[in-house]
């Protein structure tokens, strides 16, 4: 079932178009990745949803109604520019902001408690903002914006400025909240995170949406039919063992008599009749059919479109 | 509403929490307390020897004023009408710095009339009221009840003494009770600009660290802004609270320790006072003595503190959200928490504009101005407490209404105005604030 639509949403600020004829849908249980460069649209269109911005055509549904102000107690929102109020405790904070979403005072008590321990930062309940780094301020922003258990939540650069520790951490959080049946709309520049937890994405660009669908598909339809090879080897012992039926198109050394080459099929042969001939001429560590990475399908289809 | 409370609630401990709220509260009132008490203590003789003609031609008074004259005051009387300009050229008056006409009317209009050469000092003028009206009040109480003065002074009407120049007799009044409305007024602007400031602080510092985006998920940019309006001002309210409740006991204090009040004759003790009078310190004292206790007294009996302070409180919550909205407005428009310092500038403006209409209206209170600086709610908040610390003329009571009227409807809107700058200001950063953006975001609902 579909958890949010926005459809053929426009918005511009002063004559300037920042969002143009978008639509979207994120299904429930879904982690959707929604990537742009900078000045795309994306902040706009996320604070659309979150009715922080009106949009001037288009409609934004929640689990198929019309989004409400009361529909915002179930999504959860960790904005690009956050910020907490430093002089304030890490309690005092949460229970404003839970309040806020209209939590009860003991609901926040509960939720708080549980989530501190779960990152295993109890100790840090009463201390305020000011005394923490930026790396733990941004582990509260991020437990502020869950607090409530929102069944959609919207994460706007959400790994910008963590650590690969907390990068991995804030991973696995958001898969096992996906697990759990809750959605999860990441906008991001980290096409490698995209790539490693988005079941789906969108691409905008100049305020349009120039790419959707399954992360699996949109890289699989971009695939050029190249496969890597990594070996241990004579280099010339495997460009010999490569008959008409494929052709090596890149070649990289990394020293120890160890290689990666990138072979294309011809004719009818597959991957497996590239392995067959390769077997006995050189020792094969490992074999994969090569995908284009996100970032690269992003760069080529912004350039495309510049 | 509910989600304004919770903003309000978090603004208000915010500020209550904080070291300055908590000195401002205690300072505040012991400056007021230190300043009074010197005021006293040095600015008591300004001149030694103050000659005053009473002219009572109905020979209300009987030629009598308090029995123990002080020293630095003499009083004469005359038993007939004293032209002024008799008393200004004429030779036989020459000696005399002061007349106080006293005519029959003074039954009627609780009225007395001052004109002076050289402008007593605030301790002088208010002995010389004090002692006139002690006088009158026996003289009331003896002809028209048959109560003791001291039972007559709970139900007395105040007498009014206006204190005027010789040489300018038409110059309107300026009398003590106008100054009163002048320094409740000055107190309106003066806790609008604290917390005004405040407001611009506040949500200047919420854009600058980027809360506010948070915020804006689960509240309306209006209600953020009300929320911080009502929760600065209730912050407001109490540090106000806590000024009057310190001031009125200082007063009391003050009034019983430093300066017990030597004229009730209950407290005399004749035998020490025989020894004591001969004393100059004694006689210093006692004049001290006359001039804070009739200043207590016009705290604490003069004015009619409950009309006064209700109308104060209301005044100064139109007022403060009037004003609050453009500071509001302000602090979300600018780019950083810097940048809207230049604009505060024409707001200050303002509230100094306020500040001398309540200085004119105080000279002038019939000029068609006044009238017209009454129904400004830029200067209302000012004006309308000197108006009604004059007094508004009979009939003319209506305007109080009217101002007030005008200050909440103009309150409403510019909350409105200010609503829409919020709006399209609070998620804009980094940029210099300029006079066409607010044009700009104003037109853009």
């Amino acid at each position: 079932m579909e958890i949010l639509q926005l459809e053929n949403i426009t918005k511009s600020f002063f004559q300037k178009i920042a969002v143009d004829d978008v639509s979207l849908s994120l299904k429930e249980g879904e982690i959707f990745g929604l990537l742009g460069p900078n000045g795309a649209g994306k902040t706009t269109l996320i604070r659309i949803i979150n009715r922080i911005v009106t949009p001037e055509k288009g409609i934004v549904r929640f689990k198929g109604d019309m989004m409400t102000g009361k529909s915002l107690a179930q999504i959860g929102y960790l904005p690009e520019e956050r910020g907490l109020y430093k002089t304030m405790t890490v309690y005092d904070q949460a229970m404003f902001l839970g309040r806020l979403r209209r939590m009860s005072k003991s609901d926040v008590n509960s939720s708080l408690n549980f989530w501190l321990d779960k990152f295993e930062i109890g100790s840090w309940k009463n201390k305020r903002i000011e005394e923490l780094s930026k790396g733990m301020a941004q582990k509260v922003q991020f437990i502020c914006a869950i607090l409530h258990q929102p069944n959609l939540l919207i994460l706007d650069e959400p790994f910008s400025g963590f650590d690969p520790v907390n990068v991995e951490l804030i991973q696995n959080e958001l898969i096992s909240m996906k697990n759990d049946g809750k959605t999860i709309l990441l906008s991001s520049h980290n096409m490698k995170s995209v790539e490693d937890i988005c079941d789906r994405a969108a691409l905008i660009h100049q305020s349009k949406k120039i790419l959707d669908g399954q992360v699996v598909d949109i890289r699989e339809e971009r695939k050029d039919g190249r496969f890597a090879i990594k070996f241990k080897g004579n280099m010339l012992g495997f460009a010999n063992a490569l008959w008409a039926g494929f052709e090596l198109v890149e070649h990289i050394e990394h020293g120890n008599n160890r290689h990666t080459a990138y072979v294309k099929l011809r004719g009818e042969n597959t991957f497996q009749d590239l392995l067959k001939v390769l077997l006995g001429q050189i020792e094969i560590e490992s074999a994969w059919e090569v995908l284009p990475s996100m970032q690269q399908i992003f760069i080529d289809l912004v350039k495309r479109t510049a | 509403m509910r989600i304004s409370w919770l903003v309000a609630q978090r603004e208000l401990l915010e500020r209550i929490k904080t070291r300055s709220f908590i000195s401002m509260a205690i300072v505040g009132p012991l400056l007021v307390l230190l300043i009074t008490y010197i005021l006293f203590v040095l600015g008591g003789n300004d001149k030694s020897n103050w000659k005053v003609l009473i002219a009572d031609p109905a020979n209300i008074m009987e030629a009598k004023i308090l029995a123990n004259n002080n020293g630095s005051i003499s009083y004469d009387f005359a038993n007939n009408y004293v032209q002024l300009e008799e008393f200004e050229n004429g030779k036989r008056f020459q000696k005399y710095d002061v007349l106080i006409e006293v005519n029959e009317k003074i039954l009627i209009n609780k009225t007395a009339y001052l004109f002076y050469r050289e402008k007593p000092n605030f301790s002088t003028s208010m002995t010389m009221q004090f002692q006139l009206e002690r006088r009158l009040e026996e003289v009331l109480a003896e002809r028209f009840t048959k109560m003791t003065v001291q039972d007559y002074r709970r139900i007395k009407q105040p007498l009014t003494v206006g204190f005027r120049n010789l040489y300018d007799p038409k110059n309107e009044s300026t009398t003590l009770d106008s100054w009163v409305g002048f320094f409740f007024g000055g107190l309106i602007l003066f806790f609008i600009l604290l917390f005004g400031m405040t407001i611009l602080r506040s949500v200047s510092s919420e854009k600058s660290n980027r809360i506010v985006e948070v915020l804006l998920a689960s509240v309306k940019p209006r209600q953020l802004m009300l929320g911080k309006i009502a929760g600065i001002g209730i912050a407001a309210i109490i540090q106000l609270g806590l000024w009057i409740i310190i001031v009125s006991f200082g007063l009391f204090v003050i009034r019983e320790t430093l300066f017990p009040d030597m004229l009730d004759a209950s407290k005399w003790d004749v035998a020490k006072m025989a020894k004591e009078v001969q004393n100059m310190t004694f006689q210093q004292q006692l004049n001290r003595s006359y001039g804070y206790n009739s200043f207590v007294e016009l705290i604490y009996d003069r004015i009619q503190f409950d009309n006064m302070l209700f109308y104060f409180l209301i005044f100064l919550v139109a007022g403060y959200i009037f004003y609050g909205t453009f500071f509001a407005a302000l602090g979300a428009t600018s780019g950083s928490e810097n940048d809207g310092q230049q604009f505060i500038i024409p707001i200050v403006l303002l509230l100094l504009i306020a500040l001398w209409a309540g200085y004119y209206v105080l000279n002038n209170p019939e000029s068609s101005l006044s009238f017209w600086f009454s129904m400004l709610p830029f200067t209302s908040p000012m004006v309308c407490m000197v108006k009604l610390a004059q007094g508004y003329n009979p009939g003319e009571g209506y305007q109080l209404f009217v101002s007030f009227g005008i200050l909440v409807i103009s309150s409403l809107l510019t909350l409105r105005i200010a609503g829409r700058l919020y709006t399209n200001g609070i998620l804009q950063f980094g940029h210099r604030l300029r006079l066409n953006q607010f044009v700009k975001w104003l037109r853009n609902g």
